[in-house]
C-alpha cells in the first residue's frame, strides 16, 4: 500500500519535542487522520458502486461478495442497464488500498462515458475502448519506466428477453454452471492498459443461457489467498470446485458458505488482495 | 412571397413544360439555341403577371396558353390575405405543410384570363368543395322544381277540367235549345207520323241531356277538389315560384354581364393600341360609358345572386314542408346568401395581389434610346423602342404628364437639371462598386419640341438623352453597349425599388448584354449577385460568360424536341437532366469549362464517386483495390472538400452522372446539406441518387477500428479514445502522408482485406453497401 506520510514534519516532531512518547502520540495522531480520511474515500467508493436496489431491481437471484483487503478497494463491478441489455462487470485494478481505488474511480468513470452514447456495444468493443482511455490517461506508450498499470475484467451483457449472453474478457474468466456441470469461457490473456505486445482487439463470446444457469464472475482475490493447514494459496482449481458444490444452494447461502470458507481457509493469515465474486442465477 | 417553380402550357413552340424549379439561390439562367424557346419562357412567366398575351404566341391548334406559377409561401401569410371568406377544409393545413402554393393563370378564346389556385392537391381540394357545393344546390333546385312541377300539374288538370265543364255547360246549352226546337217543330206538324219521330228525336235529346246534366254535376264537383288543389299548391309554393323568377332574372344578369365585359374588353383593348393621346381622347367617352354600364351590370348581377340564393333556400325549406315565416327566420341565421367560401378563382385572385411583381427586361424596349416623343413614353408605346427605359427615367424623376403638359418649362428644365446630377451620383456609386470601373459617367436628359422640319409633328415633345465622360457627350448609342447596358439595367432597378411595395420582384431579362464583350457579360453575372438577396432574377443567355461554373445548377436548358425543326416543341431540362440535353445546348457550359471530358478514360459517364480530398481517395483506392465490389466505381478526389461544388458543377456541366460522398464532420455536412438543397432541392430520392454522407464516421480513416488505425495507419501505441480522425487533427498529423504510406504498404505487404479486423471489415462495408445501391 502507498500513502502519502510527512516525513519531514515527522522528523520536526522529534527534533522538536525529543520525546519518543510525544512523536508516538504525534505519530498515532497522524495514523488517525489518514485512517479518517481513507474512510471517508471509502464512503465515496461506495457510492460509486450499484446500491444494493438496482442490483435487486434489475438481476433476479444473486449475490455480491466484497471483502476489501484494506478500507477502500482495487476491485469493483459495475452494472448499466439499457433496454433490454445489462451490462455487468467485475473489474481487478493494478494495486489494492488506495491507488488501486484510484484505479477503480477511472475503470467506472470510462465505462459510463463509453455508455453515455446509450447504443448497444460489444462487451469486446466496449474493452477496447476502455484500453485506450486507460492507455491515453496514463500516457502509456509501450516505452521503458512508464507506468504499467491497468486492470483486468470480465464483462458481460445480458439480454434480459432472449437470455443471449454477450462477454469478453481482459485477463479474467466467466464461469457457468449448466445443469449441475461447471464450465468456463475464457477472456484474452491481456488487460486493461499496456502490456508487453501489441494491442489486439478483445475477443466477444456469444452464449445462450438457459433458465436456472449461473454465472460467476471474481477477481482473483479468493484463489491467491495463503491459508490453510499449510499456508498455500487456495489457487483457482479449487475456488471452482467450490463454486461447482455451492451451486445448488441458494444464491443467499452460497454468498455465505464462500465467506465462511475464505475466512476458515485465511485463518490467521492476512488477507493479500481484494476480494469480489459475482454469481447471478438466470 | 418567392417563386420557385413555373409550369408552361400552350405557350408559343412549349406544349408542356413540366414543372421546373428556380435555383434557390434567387438566379436562374435559361440557356439554348437561338428559337430554341428562351424568350418565350421569360414570355409566357411575363405573361403570367401581367395577364396578356398577343395572338402570335398561341399554337396552331389553337390550344389556348395556361400558365402557372409556385410560390413559397408564409402560412401565416396565406391566412391573414385570405381571412374575408372561408377556405375548404384542408387547404390551409396544405399550405401549412408545404409552405408553397400555385396560381394558374388560364386564357379563354378571347385571350380573357383568370387566375385561380393551381397545383394537384390543392386543386383537389378546392375541387371537393366546389363539387359538394354544387351538388347541394342541385338537390335544392331538384327539390323546388318538383314542387313547381306539382304545382303546374295541378294547375294544368284544374286548367283542363274548367275547359272541360265550359264545353258541357255548351252541350246542355245546345241540348236544351235543339229539345225546344224539336218542340215547337212538331208542334207545328201535328201528324201522327211525325209526332212519332219527332218524340222518339225528343226523346233521345232529353237523354243526352239528362247525361250531361249528371256529367257536368260530376265534372263540378270534381272541379271543386281541383280548383282547390291548385289554388293551395299556388299559394304553398309560391316562393317557389318567386324562386323561379329569380332565377330567370339572374340568368339575364349573367347574360349582360358577359356581353358587357366583352364589349369593355374589346374597346380597352382598341383604346390601349391607339398610339397618341389626342385619338384616345376621342375613344375615352364611350370606354367610361361602357365601364359604368358594366359597373351596373356587375351591381344587378351581385343582387339578382343574392335574390336567387335567399328564394332557393326559402322555397327548398317550404318544400320540406316548413312555414314560410319558419323558413324565412332560418334562412335569415343560416345566411346562404353571404358566399362563405373561397373558390378556386377567388382565392386566386387574392394571392396573386401579394406575389412578387415580375419585370421583364428586354433590349428593344429597356436600353436607353437616343431620343423619344414624349407621347410615346406616356402613351406606354411598346413598339417604340427604349420606351421603358425612358418611363423608367420618369419615374425616378416623379414628373407626371401633367406636368409635361401644363408645367412651366423654366421649372421643368430645373428639375431636370436636379435629376440629372442626382442619377449621375447614383449611378456613379453603382459603376464603381458593382461593376470595378473609375470613369466618371453622367446622365442628362432635355426635353424638346419637334421643328417645321418635322411637319406632321411639328411642336410635340420629345426627350433626348446623353451621356457624358470627361471627353464628350454623346447619344447613349454612340456609347459602348456595356455603358448603355448596364445604365438601362439601373434605371430598372431604381424604378423597381420606387414601385416595390415589400412583395419582391422576379427580373425577367431576356439575353442581357446580348453583344457585350466577354468582360462586361461577367460583369452582369456580378451585378445579379449583387442585386440576388433583394430580388430574382431568370435570365436567359447562349453566353458562357454569363453561366458561372461553380453554380450549374442555377441552369435550365431548352431546345427543340427535334433540334433541327422550329416548329417542334419546346423542352426544358434543369440542372439535373442536363446529361439528356444536346451537346449544342449544352456548347456555352463546355466552352466555359473546357471538352467534353466524358470522352475521356478517367471519368465515366456513370459510376464516379466525387470524393472530398486525396486522403479519402487513398484510403478507398487502397480498400477497393482488396475486395471486389459487383460494380465499377471511379473515384474521383476534389483537392480539398471546398472544391467539392466545383467538381460537382463540371460534372453537371459536361452530363456526367456523379455521387458526392461526404464526411460526417461539420464542413462534409455543410456541403452535403447545401448539395441536398441546390442540387437535389429536397427531394429525397435525388438526395439518395446524388449523395452519401459517412454519418458517424467523421472522415475516412474513422472508418478502421483503433486497433487497425494503430497498426497499419499510425504505427504507434498510444490510447485513441476519441476517433481517429479527431486524434489526427488534434496532434497535428498529416492525413495525406499517412494515407500515402498506407497505400504503399498495402501494396509491399501484399495485405489482404481479411487481415483488418472486425470492426474495420464492417465499417467499409457499410458503406461499400450504401456505394453499391446507387451505383449502375
Amino acid at each position: 500500500m502507498r500513502g502519502y506520510y510527512d516525513f519531514e514534519q515527522m522528523n520536526n516532531i522529534e527534533n522538536n519535542t525529543g520525546s519518543v512518547a510525544d512523536a508516538m502520540e504525534e505519530l498515532e495522531r497522524h495514523k488517525k487522520e489518514v485512517t479518517d480520511s481513507i474512510e471517508y474515500a471509502f464512503l465515496i467508493q461506495a457510492a460509486l458502486l450499484p446500491p444494493n436496489q438496482q442490483l435487486e431491481r434489475y438481476l433476479d437471484e444473486h449475490f455480491v461478495l466484497y471483502l476489501p483487503r484494506d478500507i477502500v478497494s482495487g476491485d469493483f463491478y459495475w452494472l448499466y442497464p439499457m433496454d433490454q441489455w445489462i451490462y455487468i462487470a467485475v473489474a481487478d485494478c493494478t494495486g489494492h488500498g488506495v491507488p488501486g481505488a484510484l484505479m477503480s474511480i477511472l475503470g467506472i468513470s470510462f465505462l459510463n462515458e463509453i455508455m453515455s452514447k446509450r447504443e448497444f456495444i460489444k462487451p469486446n468493443r466496449i474493452l477496447n475502448l476502455m484500453r485506450e482511455k486507460v492507455m491515453k490517461a496514463l500516457h502509456q506508450t509501450g516505452a521503458r519506466n512508464e507506468s504499467q498499470d491497468g486492470m483486468d475484467i470480465g464483462l458481460i451483457a445480458l439480454n434480459r428477453s432472449t437470455n443471449e449472453l454477450q462477454y469478453a474478457g481482459a485477463n479474467n474468466f466467466l464461469h457457468y454452471i449448466r445443469k449441475g456441470e461447471i464450465k468456463q469461457m475464457k477472456g484474452d490473456r491481456m488487460p486493461i492498459g499496456i502490456s508487453g505486445i501489441e494491442e489486439v482487439s478483445f475477443s466477444n463470446h456469444l452464449i445462450t443461457m438457459h433458465k436456472g444457469d449461473i454465472v460467476y464472475l471474481f477477481s482473483d482475490g479468493f484463489a491467491d489467498q495463503f491459508g490453510g493447514k499449510k499456508g498455500k494459496k487456495y489457487k483457482y482449481r479449487q475456488f471452482q470446485s467450490l463454486l461447482h458444490s455451492n451451486s445448488k444452494r441458494p444464491m443467499r447461502e452460497q454468498k455465505e458458505l464462500l465467506l465462511n470458507e475464505f475466512l476458515n481457509w485465511k485463518g490467521s493469515y492476512d488477507q493479500v488482495d481484494d476480494i469480489l465474486v459475482m454469481g447471478l442465477k438466470i | 412571397m418567392k417563386l420557385i417553380s413555373f409550369r408552361i402550357h400552350n405557350y408559343r413552340s412549349i406544349i408542356d413544360s413540366g414543372w421546373n424549379d428556380l435555383s434557390p439561390d434567387n438566379i436562374t439562367g435559361i440557356i439554348g439555341q437561338n428559337e430554341s424557346g428562351k424568350t418565350s419562357i421569360l414570355e409566357a412567366l411575363n405573361s403570367f403577371y401581367t395577364g396578356t398575351v398577343s395572338e402570335d404566341i398561341l399554337r396552331g391548334d389553337m390550344s389556348l396558353p395556361v400558365v402557372s406559377c409556385c410560390f413559397e409561401i408564409d402560412p401565416g401569410l396565406a391566412g391573414k390575405v385570405l381571412d374575408e371568406k372561408e377556405l375548404p377544409p384542408g387547404v390551409l393545413k396544405q399550405i401549412k405543410s408545404s409552405r408553397e402554393l400555385c396560381l394558374t393563370r388560364i386564357w379563354d378564346e378571347d385571350l380573357g384570363s383568370r387566375i385561380k389556385i393551381g397545383g394537384q392537391k390543392m386543386s383537389a381540394l378546392f375541387d371537393k368543395h366546389e363539387k359538394l357545393n354544387s351538388e347541394y344546390q342541385k338537390k335544392l333546385h331538384k327539390k323546388v322544381d318538383a314542387c313547381l312541377e306539382k304545382k303546374d300539374k295541378a294547375v294544368q288538370l284544374y286548367a283542363e277540367a274548367e275547359k272541360d265543364r265550359k264545353m258541357l255547360v255548351q252541350d246542355i246549352d245546345r241540348f236544351r235549345l235543339l229539345i225546344a226546337e224539336e218542340q215547337k217543330e212538331s208542334k207545328l206538324k201535328k201528324g201522327k207520323d211525325a209526332d212519332k219521330a219527332s218524340l222518339a228525336r225528343l226523346s233521345k235529346m232529353e237523354k243526352d241531356l239528362a247525361q250531361s246534366t249528371g256529367t257536368l254535376t260530376r265534372k263540378k264537383k270534381e272541379l271543386q277538389l281541383l280548383k282547390k288543389e291548385a289554388e293551395e299548391l299556388t299559394r304553398n309554393y309560391k316562393i317557389a315560384e318567386s324562386s323561379r323568377q329569380a332565377t330567370i332574372r339572374l340568368d339575364t344578369a349573367i347574360d349582360v354581364l358577359e356581353s358587357t365585359y366583352k364589349e369593355l374588353r374589346d374597346l380597352q383593348r382598341i383604346f390601349n393600341s391607339i398610339k397618341y393621346e389626342i385619338d384616345r381622347r376621342g375613344v375615352k367617352p364611350e370606354l367610361d360609358k361602357l365601364n359604368e354600364k358594366y359597373v351596373k351590370a356587375l351591381q344587378e348581377y351581385d343582387l339578382a345572386n343574392e335574390d336567387a340564393i335567399i328564394k332557393l333556400n326559402l322555397a327548398y325549406k317550404v318544400a320540406e314542408g316548413m312555414t314560410l315565416t319558419a323558413a324565412e327566420r332560418e334562412v335569415e341565421s343560416e345566411k346562404p346568401h353571404i358566399d362563405k367560401y373561397y373558390s378556386r378563382e377567388e382565392a386566386g385572385t387574392a394571392i396573386f395581389e401579394h406575389i412578387p411583381e415580375f419585370v421583364l427586361f428586354e433590349d428593344f424596349s429597356s436600353l436607353l434610346p437616343n431620343k423619344i416623343d414624349l407621347e410615346d413614353i406616356l402613351g406606354a408605346n411598346r413598339e417604340v423602342e427604349g420606351m421603358r427605359a425612358a418611363r423608367n427615367f420618369l419615374k425616378l424623376s416623379g414628373l407626371t404628364p401633367s406636368f409635361f403638359v401644363e408645367g412651366s418649362s423654366r421649372l421643368l428644365k430645373q428639375k431636370i437639371e436636379r435629376l440629372n446630377r442626382s442619377i449621375t451620383v447614383d449611378f456613379q456609386d453603382f459603376w464603381r462598386q458593382q461593376i470595378g470601373k473609375r470613369n466618371k459617367i453622367s446622365i442628362s436628359f432635355e426635353m424638346e419640341h419637334y421643328s417645321q422640319s418635322h411637319p406632321e409633328k411639328s411642336g410635340y415633345p420629345y426627350l433626348e438623352f446623353w451621356i457624358k465622360d470627361r471627353h464628350e457627350r454623346l447619344y447613349p448609342k454612340q456609347r459602348s453597349r456595356g455603358v448603355r447596358w448596364f445604365l438601362s439595367f439601373y434605371l430598372e432597378l431604381k424604378a423597381a425599388a420606387l414601385s416595390e411595395h415589400g412583395k419582391g420582384m422576379v427580373l425577367l431579362i431576356d439575353e442581357p448584354g446580348l453583344s457585350l464583350h466577354a468582360r462586361a457579360q461577367e460583369d452582369v453575372l456580378k451585378v445579379f449577385d449583387y442585386i440576388k438577396d433583394r430580388m430574382q432574377v431568370i435570365y436567359s443567355t447562349h453566353s458562357p460568360h454569363l453561366i458561372d461554373s461553380k453554380k450549374i445548377y442555377r441552369l435550365l436548358a431548352v431546345q427543340r424536341e427535334i433540334e433541327d425543326k422550329d416548329s417542334s416543341e419546346t423542352k426544358i431540362f434543369n440542372a439535373k437532366s442536363l446529361t439528356a440535353a444536346s451537346a449544342d445546348t449544352l456548347s456555352p457550359i463546355y466552352t466555359l469549362i473546357g471538352a467534353r471530358l466524358s470522352e475521356q478514360q478517367y471519368i465515366r459517364q456513370k459510376n464516379n464517386v466525387i470524393l472530398e480530398d486525396i486522403s479519402t481517395y487513398y484510403y478507398l483506392s487502397t480498400i477497393l483495390s482488396l475486395i471486389e465490389l459487383e460494380k465499377e466505381v471511379y473515384l474521383l478526389p476534389s483537392s480539398h472538400i471546398s472544391n467539392v461544388e466545383t467538381l460537382v458543377n463540371l460534372l453537371l456541366g459536361w452530363g456526367i452522372d456523379f455521387i458526392v460522398l461526404t464526411g460526417g464532420n461539420a464542413k462534409g455536412l455543410e456541403i452535403h446539406n447545401d448539395l441536398k438543397q441546390n442540387l437535389c432541392r429536397g427531394d429525397r430520392k435525388l438526395e439518395k441518387k446524388y449523395l452519401i454522407n459517412m454519418e458517424s464516421f467523421l472522415s475516412v480513416e474513422d472508418f478502421f477500428s483503433t486497433l487497425d488505425f494503430k497498426k497499419y495507419v499510425l504505427h504507434q501505441r498510444v490510447g485513441i479514445p476519441e476517433s481517429n480522425s479527431i486524434f489526427l487533427k488534434d496532434n497535428r498529423y498529416s492525413r495525406a502522408v499517412l494515407a500515402s504510406n498506407f497505400m504503399n504498404e498495402v501494396q509491399d505487404n501484399n495485405m489482404k482485406f481479411e487481415d483488418f479486423d472486425d470492426e474495420t471489415k464492417e465499417n467499409f462495408m457499410w458503406l461499400f453497401r450504401k456505394l453499391e445501391n446507387i451505383l449502375y
